[in-house]
């Protein structure tokens, strides 16, 4: 997989040839998470992964990032095998990880000071990245004096500051309201238009998914989570998320990817009691504009 | 209620105690051989101080309650740090720390005599089984409850395990020690003049043990006095060191 025949065709950004990873169980047993997941990421581009929840779509981003180690098939980023920490990836996790003691500034600024460059600068290009996320003036904020939404902004200037080649993003916006959300979403196409990093984002959320992406993969419910549908989406770019989810095309997509995902949503629901209530709820109403 | 508005009352309950006090004992209706008198105690506190008598106690146990603090909250933190990351060690000294833990310090406080002499060294000694056990506790706590995306999003920034150590594992576990703060350099004092106490040459606790050995409830509560008035200053001395250091902190913030 790695040696020789790789070069004959454009090298991933990412790709899972047949990944599956299994979880040792506190009590004995183990649990298989995801199971014969094979997909491809291409270098700029935008994938989103949906599926329900419990479903293993951290698992497939801890296995991109480096965190988690496979217990069959291969993850590769540009060709190489992960073994350790991908250090081509940033990753934008779902909670606040942003260090509660450090201010905006010294947050954003870790990851240069780690790389060992200069303290000053660090401290300048840091001061550019707030202000790029629009946090300039909010420096020596600490992050409990800050929004939600400003937070995630802090993540995400940290999380770039390092000049990531792939953004990994774990459902980042889940615990935003929808009005932050979308201007969040809407920042995040503005700043990946830029420079065009290859992002792979996973979310439960349909809509989003579709509003964000190039392409969305469906992973099936778990135990054994698989990837059961890939569906591009042709929508024209730059895209205003919530603008976009009013054409004709997006409501065909959509209904194209809830028919698949659907049934997935109720096995997982079925599987985990009232959990996953909400989400049936959700997407039930929204198929139906 | 606010700070300003209790004040009068609480300087009023002071002054109507000591005026009771005083009063009671001045007619005899108590004997002031068994619980002396305030004026007498404020005199004898004013001789203490214009002779300089107290200060060579003060700065005794003041010196020991700084070195039980200090040698004390360096072993925790080590063997707190060394004892979370090490599940095997934990798991092995599990028992006899719980154990260390539950036994009534005070009976080490003659064997430490007996090892260290009459000196300021027992002292500290008997200061740092207290302060230990304490910070070595919420240094453990604060390093195993380290969230792990926390630690997992240092490492994809590319931080070391060295790295995870200064940025990430180290400041967590500070949260934990400065919330005990106060309830360690108390112990510490605790310790100090225990040990004073039951035998020593100078000290705090040596000024109260003397006065009591000869009867001189005068010296016994004038000691308490000057030994209250000490606790209150390190007690304000910690407050602000917290206050700096957790400055991040919401509650920290809103409280002063």
């Amino acid at each position: 997989m790695i040696s020789g025949g790789a070069y004959t065709r454009r090298v991933s950004a990412i790709e899972f040839a047949d990944v599956a990873h299994r979880f040792a169980l506190a009590r004995g047993g183990s649990y298989v998470a995801v199971d014969g997941v094979s997909f491809t990421v291409a270098p700029g581009e935008f994938v989103a992964i949906v599926g329900p929840t419990g479903a293993g779509k951290s698992t497939l981003l801890n296995l991109a990032a480096g965190l988690l180690r496979s217990t069959a098939g291969t993850v590769s980023s540009f060709g190489r095998r992960v073994d350790g920490i991908n250090r081509r990836a940033a990753y934008l996790f779902q909670q606040d990880v942003l260090l509660p003691w450090k201010t905006a500034l010294d947050n954003v600024v870790l990851g240069p000071l780690l790389h060992r460059r200069p303290r000053a600068e660090a401290d300048a290009l840091a001061r550019r990245w707030l202000a790029r996320v629009g946090l300039a003036g909010f420096e020596n904020r600490y992050p409990h004096q800050l929004s939600g939404g400003m937070r995630k902004r802090v993540a995400l200037a940290q999380s770039l500051i390092v000049g990531p080649e792939i953004l990994l993003m774990d459902e980042p916006f889940s615990a935003l309201d929808v009005q932050t959300r979308a201007l969040m979403e809407n920042d995040l196409l503005r700043i990946w238009q830029d420079d065009r990093k290859t992002v792979l984002f996973v979310t439960h959320d349909l809509e989003e998914a579709i509003a964000l992406a190039d392409r969305v993969l469906v992973l099936s419910a778990g135990p054994g989570a698989r990837i059961i549908g890939t569906h591009p989406v042709p929508l024209p770019r730059p895209r205003d998320v919530t603008e976009v989810r009013l054409e004709p095309a997006f409501q065909d997509i959509y209904r194209a990817v809830w028919r698949q995902l659907r049934g997935e949503v109720l096995r997982a629901y079925a599987a985990s009691g009232a959990g996953v209530l909400g989400q049936v709820a959700s997407g039930g109403t929204a198929s139906a504009p | 209620m606010s700070r300003v508005r209790l004040l009068p009352y609480q300087i009023g309950v002071l002054a109507v105690a000591l005026a009771a006090w005083q009063a009671t004992t001045q007619r005899r209706w108590v004997d002031p051989f068994f619980f002396s008198q305030p004026s007498a105690i404020a005199r004898r506190i004013g001789e203490w101080f214009a002779t300089g008598f107290i200060y060579r106690h003060l700065g005794t146990t003041a010196l020991e309650t700084v070195l039980a603090f200090l040698t004390g909250a360096a072993l925790g933190v080590v063997f707190g740090f060394w004892f979370a990351r090490s599940p095997l060690l934990s798991g092995v000294f599990d028992p006899y720390l719980k154990m260390a833990n539950a036994l009534p310090r005070v009976v080490l406080a003659p064997i430490f005599t007996l090892w260290f002499g009459l000196g300021v060294l027992s002292k500290v000694a008997f200061g740092v089984t207290l302060v230990f056990f304490i910070v070595f506790f919420n240094t453990y706590q604060g390093i195993r409850e380290v969230d792990a995306d926390l630690l997992n999003n240092a490492r994809m920034l590319g931080a070391s395990e060295r790295d995870l150590l200064r940025h990430v594992l180290l400041p967590s576990a500070l949260v934990w020690i400065l919330s005990s703060l106060h309830t360690s350099v108390g112990l510490a004092l605790v310790g100090a003049v225990v040990g004073e106490y039951l035998g020593a040459g100078r000290g705090l606790g040596y000024v109260i043990a003397q006065s009591e050995g000869t009867f001189d409830t005068t010296g016994v509560f004038a000691g308490m006095t000057v030994l209250a008035a000490f606790t209150l200053v390190i007690d304000l001395i910690v407050t602000g060191i917290e206050q700096r250091l957790l400055a991040w902190k919401p509650e920290a913030a809103g409280r002063a």
